[in-house]
């Protein structure tokens, strides 16, 4: 391993935190160029048969240890707490993730019901935070450095295309004759009534 | 779907005929059952597609028939509830793709929760309990459990006059005096007998053996016998 290398596996090593690409540059002085080609260094260092990776999560780089690790891991230090969250509250995540900043005005008319208590649930849960405003307009939500880390994204923004989740054609009418036999039904049960 | 009146497949049939753009009067329902339910249909049958297909084609002979039976209300269609089927419809389009992101966090959780990071900074690690201790989780329960130092009773051997002698006392020098100081009665009492006394003026006063008299506020109460 080239000295740089080196140096940079050994912050790694001690960070509590994922480092910021600007953190490494200041404390070796070396430009971001140099210091990825170490990370690639130490990539290759920690391949699949050794217990630590190397991950690029929540706008940082981590050492980290490997997922099939994680039941001795567990006996060492107490496990993580896990984020079980109900339906609604992930796809108010959802919506935050792909929208922010986005308003609660913004979700509820999306959503097509009132979400100010999972909007405050997932604040609570430090996994979306309301952004400093001038003091104008309403509060606008997005999501945190925690939400990275939890959900293992590199960086805000790490997510596929909305467009790959739309409804394809047959799908979009099949949910149009659901409503329509819906309408059917219901129209049918007011005329025996 | 094939018939004289129409050839297309049965969702766009039914769209045409709830916005009148067929002619419910003139659609061959018997035709219609036949061509949909024949054992000749090429189509493979399973038995949502099948139960729908009956629910649908019991609807339309339904609304068939009231239209046949001139029924009020059957000849406009329906324009609200067109225009709100339409707005639900697009908003369930616009927001399906939320639902299936969230489905894909979801499984984004579960994969990220295998990991794990050095949470703890430097130095502290030592802090963190290794493996469970009996003995210090007992030196730990043993504050939590330790008994609360007994309440003072002292206040409650306290031996003070009581009113019915407060009373006595008072008439004893209203009937030697004739008129007594408030103050000079209570110069030798703590504050509660010296309430105590003032209750057994009052009282007197009620039975109608003393009158009570403050000539300035705050001033001293002078107690005059009424009785000769």
């Amino acid at each position: 391993m080239t000295g740089l290398a080196r140096t940079v596996e050994a912050l790694l090593f001690i960070a509590p935190e994922p480092l910021e690409m600007g953190t490494i540059e200041d404390i070796t002085g070396e430009p971001a160029s140099e210091i990825t080609l170490a990370l690639g260094e130490i990539r290759e260092r920690h391949a699949d048969d050794t217990g630590l990776e190397l991950a690029e999560i929540a706008g940082g780089w981590a050492l980290r240890t490997r997922a099939d690790l994680a039941p001795a891991c567990d006996r060492l230090r107490a496990r993580p707490r896990e984020d079980r969250l109900s339906p609604a509250a992930m796809e108010t995540l959802a919506v935050v993730a792909y929208l922010e900043p986005v308003t609660r005005r913004e979700i509820g008319r999306l959503r097509g019901v009132d979400v100010d208590s999972t909007v405050s649930s997932l604040l609570d849960r430090g996994l979306i935070e309301e952004l400093e405003t001038s003091g104008a307009g309403p509060a606008t939500f997005r999501t945190t450095t925690l939400f990275l880390e939890r959900f293992g994204l590199a960086r805000r923004g790490d997510l596929p295309s909305l467009e790959r989740f739309e409804l394809t054609g047959p799908e979009a009418q099949a949910l149009r004759a659901r409503l329509q036999q819906a309408e059917l039904i219901a129209e049918a049960e007011t005329g025996d009534g | 779907m094939q018939i004289d009146l129409f050839q297309g497949p049965f969702d766009l049939l039914l769209t045409l005929l709830l916005r009148d753009e067929v002619d419910m009067l003139e659609l061959p329902l018997a035709h219609l059952i036949e061509e949909s339910v024949t054992p000749s249909h090429e189509e493979r049958w399973d038995i949502d597609a099948a139960s729908q297909l009956l629910l649908l084609l019991a609807a339309i002979a339904d609304l068939k028939g009231r239209r046949v039976l001139g029924e009020d209300g059957e000849d406009e269609p329906d324009v609200d509830a067109l225009a709100m089927r339409e707005a639900l419809e697009a908003r369930l389009v616009a927001y399906a793709p939320f639902q299936r992101a969230a489905l894909w966090l979801a499984e984004r959780l579960r994969a990220a929760q295998g990991p794990r990071y050095r949470r703890v900074p430097p130095g502290t690690a030592a802090a963190v309990p290794v493996r469970d201790d009996p003995a210090r989780l007992r030196a730990a329960m043993d504050t939590m459990v330790e008994a609360p130092p007994a309440p003072s009773l002292e206040h409650m051997g306290v031996q003070r006059r009581p009113l019915p002698e407060l009373l006595g006392r008072l008439r004893e020098s209203i009937a030697r005096l004739r008129e007594v100081s408030f103050e000079q009665v209570v110069s030798d009492c703590d504050r509660l007998e010296e309430a105590l006394t003032l209750l057994a003026a009052l009282e007197l006063v009620r039975r109608g053996e003393a009158e009570l008299r403050q000539d300035v506020p705050f001033g001293d109460i002078l107690i005059t016998g009424t009785r000769a």
